[in-house]
């Protein structure tokens, strides 16, 4: 069995395109294009607000509102908006399954972000914001130069998982007639090709692992040392509190 | 089409016998459906309570393990995150050659669902136990608790605010994965998708689809706010701590 | 501090570059399970020259996954007929992603199922199949030997007796158009056959009753299903299961008992040289190819066959009456 797997996988003829159906090269680039989007619209929406939130305090029914919508099935909603959707769009086009797809990827991606990013301003400490503020900081300043830089290690952490759950999730655009890594893995369970279907399983778990290393690098390039230090495993800074957020953040649909 | 009978007429067709395609009448739908939606509400139930049951006791351990011996929390956390990444539809289907199941074995799900579940709640086990105070551990051992007894009486009760919120996440995420599962033809609340999906032709048929959403969102609302009743009811001293 | 978040700025600009660049790639080459050009909404025929010369090499076709790999899918049509499509996009087995794909132009030529009344309704054109890719395609219960008991036998052959080709359709009418419950569109139609009877001539049987991923093969298990109940069996139904490729494995190792099935598909499925195509024949070398914990009871008269479909348009503009003409030169 994992010989096979292996095999398919080291298949070249496996990775091009050919007869007009994708290859795995081709399915990679699909598959990273609907996730990374998803994450990008999310990250634009719940980051402002995260830390709008955070910082004013006012808003908070919004980050609990965001946590409901965890409790969605994700492939219920799928069904939902494509049913509603795709009748809509004629030609060779497939925004009406591209669509329901996004929807439900920032769906997802949304709540570990929002509520990271408002936990780690809410955890910044009132000695912290009253010493800025003496320094003559107006609330913007204090929001963008204190704030938010300090609340960084949550925040990446929130869009860490956003991602995982994100790419690992995006398998279900195959559900519907789309591409992505997905493809393997609904084609080789209808045609019960195994090696196919665990290869597409394993590339999805290897694009994951991957994408989270480089983010892992980003943040170690972004966050500064003297913050990151302050998160030591030992440390009870952040509480029970922010750990269950960042356990919330982490938990892949599909 | 010749094979259409004269039956295929719209004259032919009682219009009572129609039934309505908006999704406000996912209700109606419910209620002329009762035994087989209960049925799969019920199989949706266990599919999503079982796995996090038995992944606590399966975590309980372990994660007193990780914070027992630091070493292994690290590679621990690798472990759960790589487990996290692979895509729930892929692990159903592996399941059964990997543990001699036959192939439309109901079981698939709950394993499955295990494995995610161990993943999570290991290292909230350990991270909740690591949320015990050290002073309050040493104030256990100066009043002569023994590790176990410790253990009991004092760090999991201290830890159950952690614990419970990595409960909440993991009985939550199982009822939308139980769905997938019903896309492979595993009886759930996820039939409801399918049968909506396919009935979906030549216009949308909402009522399945609107109806397996709510029940689904219902079910997870239901086991998180009984895990925090129960949460709450296990700790009543931070009730008395919050009314000070 | 500035020059952090400075840093973040760029990195996401970087991504977002990055992303773009990503996409459009991707949409050029597939947005899509295909290859095809998924960025450009024209229509097909304004392409380049065919490679291969037919009009097909300038149509997608599109159905279910197992269509690419089934002896009479994309392999059989390029075997029987020399048409080979521009590419294959999978959408689902006969069901409304198909439907709408043909409809507004995603695909120009499907995998449907002549029953379906999607195909009249949007005045789809069924291409005739004169050399047979598609065998005959009886329905049929398929049944594990040791549940299937005299009794078991004589409810199960009733119900084939009075099932045919019209009346089949008209069944789907009320599931699909209609929206009417399968189970009880299926206890209805015994009522009218006056096979809805209690009796005893199933009692104590266990069966577990299966089905495809569509519902026309969900309403055959109901009416199998409900007839051994009303006979005194006691019944489970695991509907939904999939496609052939996953529920024959569930019939083998006895997960499932009883499944609808097509005479012509399990025939290909079993034995991927079959060359019968009669009902008769069919049935006959069927009988021969059977895992040996299988066998099928009577069929029926219904057929409800895999089709290639078009539109109305281009069953037009290239002139198409049958799956032949799809490897006449293109004009």
């Amino acid at each position: 069995m994992i010989a096979n797997v292996f095999h398919w996988l080291t298949n070249s003829a496996h990775w091009d395109d050919h007869n007009g159906s994708a290859g795995i090269a081709t399915q990679i680039r699909t598959h990273m294009s609907y996730s990374l989007l998803a994450v990008l619209i999310a990250l634009v929406i719940a980051l402002p607000l995260g830390l709008v939130i955070g910082h004013t305090g006012k808003g908070t029914a919004l980050v609990t509102a965001a946590n409901t919508l965890r409790a969605l099935p994700t492939v219920g909603v799928l069904v939902l908006l494509t049913v509603m959707i795709s009748p809509h769009f004629h030609g060779r086009t497939d925004l009406g399954y591209v669509l329901p797809t996004e929807i439900v990827l920032v769906f997802l991606a949304i709540p570990p972000i929002l509520s990271n990013t408002y936990a780690g301003v809410q955890n910044v400490g009132g000695a912290t914001r009253d010493a800025a503020a003496a320094m003559g900081m107006t609330g913007t300043q204090v929001l963008r130069q204190v704030e938010f830089p300090l609340s960084l290690p949550l925040i990446f952490s929130g869009l860490r998982s956003a991602t995982l759950q994100v790419i690992a999730t995006a398998t279900i655009a195959s559900y519907l007639p789309l591409g992505g890594l997905g493809r393997f893995i609904y084609d080789g369970l209808a045609q019960q090709d195994f090696p196919q279907m665990i290869g597409g399983g394993v590339l999805v778990a290897l694009l994951a692992l991957i994408t989270d290393l480089v983010l892992g690098l980003i943040q170690r390039n972004v966050v500064s040392r003297g913050i990151s230090g302050r998160f030591s495993s030992k440390t009870t800074a952040i509480g029970g509190a922010a750990s269950a957020d960042i356990i919330q953040a982490e938990v892949a649909t599909v | 089409m010749t094979a259409l009978p004269a039956v295929a007429g719209p004259t032919a067709l009682p219009r009572d016998g129609a039934a309505s395609s908006s999704p406000w009448h996912f209700w109606a739908y419910f209620n002329a459906h009762l035994h087989q939606d209960l049925s799969w509400l019920w199989d949706h139930v266990w599919l999503s309570a079982l796995p996090v049951v038995v992944g606590l006791v399966i975590a309980l351990p372990l994660g007193w393990l990780a914070r027992r011996f630091s070493w292994l929390y690290p590679p621990m956390l690798s472990i759960s995150g790589l487990l996290y990444t692979i895509p729930s539809i892929a692990l159903f289907v592996l399941i059964p050659p990997l543990f001699g199941l036959k192939a439309l074995d109901p079981l698939q799900v709950p394993i499955a669902l295990t494995v995610y579940s161990v993943a999570l709640l290991v290292r909230v086990v350990a991270d909740g136990l690591a949320s015990v105070p050290e002073e309050v551990v040493q104030a256990a051992t100066a009043m002569g608790f023994g590790p176990f007894k410790r253990l009991i009486k004092v760090e999991l009760p201290i830890a159950v605010p952690v614990i419970s919120a990595g409960l909440r996440v993991a009985t939550v995420s199982n009822v939308s994965l139980v769905a997938v599962a019903g896309t492979i033809g595993l009886n759930n609340l996820g039939q409801l998708f399918t049968t909506g999906f396919q009935l979906s032709s030549p216009t949308a048929y909402y009522p399945p689809i609107v109806l397996g959403i709510v029940l689904c969102v219902a079910l997870a609302l239901t086991f998180d706010l009984t895990i925090v009743l129960t949460s709450r009811l296990l700790t009543p001293w931070r009730r008395a701590v919050q009314g000070q | 501090m500035k020059s952090k978040v400075l840093i973040i700025g760029a990195a996401g600009a970087a991504l977002a570059l990055s992303l773009n660049a990503c996409s459009s790639k991707a949409k050029a080459k597939t947005a899509s399970t295909t290859s095809a050009a998924a960025g450009s909404s024209s229509t097909s025929s304004s392409g380049a020259p065919a490679a291969g010369g037919g009009v097909a090499s300038q149509l997608i076709l599109g159905g279910p996954p197992e269509f690419q790999t089934r002896v009479d899918g994309v392999s059989g049509l390029a075997k029987i007929y020399g048409v080979k499509f521009k590419s294959y996009k999978v959408l689902d087995t006969g069901g409304p992603v198909t439907v709408t794909a043909l409809k507004n132009g995603q695909v120009d030529a499907a995998d449907l199922f002549t029953t379906d009344p999607s195909i009249a309704a949007n005045n789809f054109v069924i291409l005739a199949d004169p050399k047979s890719n598609f065998a005959a395609q009886n329905v049929l219960p398929i049944i594990n030997k040791a549940k299937a008991t005299d009794g078991v036998k004589k409810t199960l052959n009733a119900i084939s007796a009075k099932l045919d080709t019209p009346g089949l359709a008209a069944l789907m009418v009320k599931v699909i158009t209609n929206k009417q419950d399968p189970d009880a569109v299926a206890k209805q139609w015994l009522a009218d056959n006056k096979l809805d009877a209690t009796g005893t001539d199933a009692a104590g049987a266990t069966l577990t009753v299966g089905s495809a991923n569509f519902p026309e093969n969900v309403l055959l298990a109901d009416i199998y299903a409900d007839a051994l109940k009303a006979q005194g069996a006691s019944t489970s139904t695991k509907l939904n299961i999939g496609s052939r490729e996953k529920y024959v494995p569930g019939l083998k190792d006895g997960s499932i008992d009883l499944m609808p099935e097509y005479n012509g598909s399990i025939l290909q499925y079993l034995d991927k040289t079959a060359t019968a195509t009669s009902p008769t024949d069919v049935l006959a070398a069927l009988q021969k190819v059977l895992p040996s914990n299988l066998i099928v009871l009577d069929q029926s008269a219904a057929q409800d066959s895999d089709a290639i479909v078009v539109t109305q348009a281009t069953a037009t503009k290239y002139n198409l009456k049958s799956i032949a003409d799809l490897a006449n030169p293109a004009s």
